[in-house]
């Protein structure tokens, strides 16, 4: 391999480093004007009248939109029936709730004019707990009441099969919102026109395109959709970019000038999706060898306001919440409800860091109940191929749990400490299973275009996004490797939606492996063009050419070549084609709905960490000495790309873990800046150590799997895990603060 | 008022409000949108540009307050020649760029380091770089971009020596 596996240079980084990436705040058009929302204040009630008058009276302003003026249904989701409305028309269910929209001549005068608007709403007690939203009595906040889904997986003969064990050990565990933090807030730019053109930051243009169209009551054609560059995403840029897209398209086509809006910090906390807060109950039993013979969990998941990507999340949640293990009996009910809170959705991980915090706490308290090594349990009990899964899946490769574990076992150990000092020491593990692919949340296809110009470079479309993760360099790579020519003569194009094909959302860690293969479907149709026509140049069969070093090359004799440019050059005025569309299409998930048993993923990225970590007993103040973390990938395609995967998920989990919280009030967040929401910094990092394990999987392309999500939840777990065996005290809420950390210090010392 | 300035080394001089953000002054008067807003709070650094070489948020300058002062911004660190400054080539070489948000005040900040202080220890690049948040990276890459940074200037500076 040239390119496949070595260590490149993202492909679209000099436009970052030089400050002329354009992201969607930097578009500038002639007349161009801002919108700013006035948003609900309260976290529940009914809408009883609007007063605009100040707001349209001040100078600057030029329009002011409520709900009765959007053309179309005035809703987006990520379901149908969608039930989120673009401006609030009468209910409001959540504080961050746009309700009008200001156009003015400038940001500022449209933030001061939404100030002046004034919203009477007639409040209800709001509902912030899952517990009053599911008590009896509780009022509807949607129609149809609210549970957003329930769902149950059942593996053999479920819970009942936990009074055959000996030893069942029981826990409930919690976790808190997190934001996506992303330091690009949301931002949109829309241009009018007899088809409109809306400038996003974004995750899934194509969904965009759908509800922008749909509610501007336009066909879907009418309206295109270009990526921005787009400073992070991890989730988060779906939803509220449909909503503000739809705003500023609906906008600008009223004012028939160009719209911008762009969020400012607090309106991207408060006024876009969250993680879901969790709170999960589990049962595990096991044989006095260590084998796990039952399962038994129950996830209720804070949704807040709206569906959003609730639904998806919770069959996630559902089908990981028992963790990489070969398990006879299981049994998960899992479920969703609605908060008068802002609306959960995607984050980087979707459900699998919460259900992966409580399942590997439990396996450790199992291994100290039964008084086995932690990691040895995790090894018992790992899946291997062949084995079934959960949901009864069995894979005949890329299972590379036990290889995980096994460079994790062999990692030196930390250095023994003295007990009884100032600091306490501890060590961690967690392991975790990710599918890859949409899977049960539906149907996978990618669309991709690879298309060589007469000098022999190569333009790639595909309608994925490149969110800083280094798609656009893997794609770029995989090119590379099949047209055997230089990465630097290999462009990815921008993400607009009359260019590329739609290939879904950017999510589920699907772009590499879904994405790639329809990448490498294309190049090789494009291979093929290129030896043919090398072949009638040089009168041989085409299985003597191959592609290579940017020549067409006889195999035989490596001094017999033909520069790539002039076989692209005649191949294009012989007729050959020269540009392929090709889609990859991952195999259906099948499983039976009420027992969610079958084939869901087309494959899984397995992860063992570990953490060995300082705890200061007077101030709680933790050090984490040693962070490894080993994942089987499959194949690496970019080293470098794969090591900042990991490392970046893993602080993004650590700071679950130990640092972010979002406080409510009242139903109210109170902390909704970077100032009391607690991001790590560069002096929170964490020394990751990532350790990438190949397990080649079939569906994915040379072998690959996704990458970018599981190592969040082992993270997260991990260092659970690794403070309560410095501590001795099992933690089982999310984020572990140091605050927390001194409390239990303080209690264990009482107690001890 | 009138402001005077030079900005990436070219003289300037233009109308603004003397409160005026300098942020906006140079993403919407100078066309120079390589400065980027985060938060307009001060909390995250990705408006950091050097006035008079140090690191200031650019968000919360006044332009009242950049009269007769230097400014660099990231449009300003790359050779005449259009060639990359010797950061930007280690943050790419490194890992030390994903989203590309906080790039531009995270490879300023490492200049106004690397400017003082050559061969920083661990200690002084987290603390220079403590203002500048990052979702992307987990902050390890950026740290051996730092590193790798020092390492090419102090050769190159060499080198520069030998010719000038």
């Amino acid at each position: 391999m040239k390119v496949i596996g070595k260590q490149v240079r993202k492909v679209d980084g000099f436009e970052l480093v030089t400050g002329r990436a354009k992201f969607a705040g930097d578009y500038q058009f002639p007349g161009m004007v801002y919108g700013a929302v006035k948003r609900a204040g309260v976290p529940a009630g009914r809408i009883t009248g609007i007063d605009i008058e100040g707001a349209r009276n001040t100078p600057g302003v030029i329009d002011v939109l409520t709900a009765r003026d959007i053309p179309g249904p005035n809703l987006i989701g990520v379901l149908p029936p969608y039930d989120q409305p673009l401006l609030a028309a009468d209910e409001i269910r959540y504080a961050g709730e746009s309700v009008v929209l200001i156009i003015a001549e400038t940001a500022e005068i449209a933030r001061f004019a939404a100030n002046l608007v004034s919203v009477s709403i007639d409040p209800y007690d709001p509902i912030l707990t899952v517990d009053d939203a599911l008590a009896p009595d509780a009022r509807k906040i949607h129609e149809g009441g609210n549970i957003t889904l329930s769902k149950k997986l059942l593996k053999g003969k479920g819970k009942a099969a936990l009074e055959k064990a000996d030893v069942v050990v029981e826990g409930v565990y919690e976790t808190s919102f997190q934001d996506h933090a992303y330091l690009e807030p949301e931002t949109v730019c829309a241009v009018p026109g007899r088809r409109i053109t809306l400038y996003a930051s974004c995750q899934s243009p194509f969904h965009i395109r759908g509800h922008v169209a749909a509610n501007l009551n336009v066909p879907a054609a009418s309206v295109i959709v270009v990526q921005a560059v787009t400073g992070g995403s991890f989730g988060g840029k779906d939803d509220v970019a449909t909503e503000i897209g739809s705003l500023a398209c609906i906008a600008a086509q009223r004012l028939n000038r160009p719209v911008l809006i762009a969020h400012e910090r607090k309106e991207s906390i408060i006024g876009s999706n969250l993680r879901h807060a969790a709170r999960i109950s589990s049962k595990t039993g096991a044989m006095n060898d260590g084998r796990i013979i039952a399962r038994e969990i129950t996830v209720l998941l804070d949704g807040g306001a709206y569906a959003s990507e609730s639904p998806f999340v919770t069959m996630k949640t559902l089908i990981h919440a028992a963790g990489p293990y070969n398990i006879e009996n299981v049994e998960v009910t899992s479920t969703s409800v609605f908060t008068n809170k802002t609306y959960c959705g995607a984050f980087r991980g979707f459900g699998v860091p919460q259900v992966t915090f409580a399942s590997e706490s439990q396996i450790d308290e199992l291994a100290d109940k039964l008084g086995m090594d932690r990691l040895e349990i995790r090894r018992i009990n790992g899946l291997k191929a062949g084995d079934s899964n959960p949901t009864g899946q069995v894979y005949a490769q890329s299972v590379g749990l036990q290889e995980t574990i096994q460079v994790i076992a062999a990692q030196p150990a930390p250095p023994a400490h003295p007990d009884g000092g100032r600091y306490l020491y501890g060590t961690g593990y967690a392991s975790v299973a990710q599918g890859i692919s949409n899977g049960a949340e539906g149907i996978d296809v990618a669309g991709a275009s690879v298309q060589m110009s007469q000098d022999g470079s190569v333009l790639v479309g595909i309608g994925l996004t490149e969110l800083g993760q280094g798609s656009r360099t893997v794609w770029a790579q995989i090119v590379a490797e099949v047209l055997g020519v230089a990465i630097e003569n290999v462009s990815v194009r921008l993400v607009d939606t009359d260019a590329v094909h739609d290939s879904g959302p950017t999510v589920a860690s699907r772009s590499t492996t879904v994405g790639g293969m329809a990448v490498l479907k294309a190049a090789n149709e494009v291979k093929k063009s290129l030896i043919s026509m090398a072949a009638l140049m040089m009168q041989t069969d085409e299985e003597n050419i191959e592609l290579r070093d940017g020549f067409a090359i006889l195999k035989m004799d490596d001094s017999a070549r033909i520069p790539v440019s002039s076989v692209a050059t005649a191949a294009y005025w012989t007729g050959f084609p020269l540009m392929n569309l090709a889609f990859s299409k991952a195999p259906e998930a099948n499983f039976d709905d009420d027992t969610h048993q079958g084939d869901i993923y087309i494959a899984y990225n397995y992860g063992t960490h570990r953490m060995d970590v300082q705890v200061d007993a007077m101030t709680g103040k933790v050090k984490v000495l040693n962070h490894f973390a080993a994942h089987d990938v499959g194949r690496v395609i970019n080293p470098l790309g794969l090591a900042g995967q990991i490392e970046g998920a893993s602080l993004i989990g650590f700071g679950m873990a130990h640092m972010e919280r979002i406080n409510y009030a009242g139903g109210i967040i109170q902390n909704a800046n970077f100032a009391d929401y607690a991001l790590p910094s560069i002096k929170d990092r964490i020394p990751t150590n990532s350790i990438p394990v190949e397990d080649h999987n079939p569906t994915g392309p040379f072998g690959a799997k996704g990458a970018g999500e599981p190592p969040v939840a082992a993270a997260a777990a991990v260092f659970a895990n690794a403070i309560s065996d410095a501590v001795q005290f099992r933690f089982t809420k999310l984020p572990i603060t140091r605050e927390d950390i001194l409390n239990a210090i303080q209690q264990r010392g009482n107690h001890g | 008022m009138l402001i005077r300035f030079t900005c990436n080394g070219k003289a300037v001089q233009l109308e603004a409000q003397p409160e005026a953000r300098v942020i906006d002054v140079l993403r919407d008067e100078l066309g120079l949108t390589g400065t980027k807003e985060g938060c307009g709070r001060g909390e995250c650094g990705a408006c950091t540009i050097l006035l008079d070489g140090k690191p200031v948020n650019s968000c919360l300058l006044l332009a009242g307050k950049i009269a007769d002062r230097e400014i660099t911004t990231i449009e300003g660190i790359a050779g005449k020649d259009g060639a990359l400054h010797p950061i930007q080539e280690a943050f790419l070489d490194k890992g030390a760029v994903q989203c590309g948000f906080c790039t531009p005040g995270m490879i300023l900040s490492t200049k106004a380091l690397l400017d003082e202080n050559s061969a920083p220890e661990l200690a002084e690049i987290e603390e220079a770089l403590s203002g500048n948040l990052c979702r992307c990276t987990g902050y390890g890459k950026i740290v051996e971009g730092v590193l790798e940074a020092s390492e090419r200037l102090r050769q190159g500076s060499h080198h520069r020596g030998d010719v000038s």
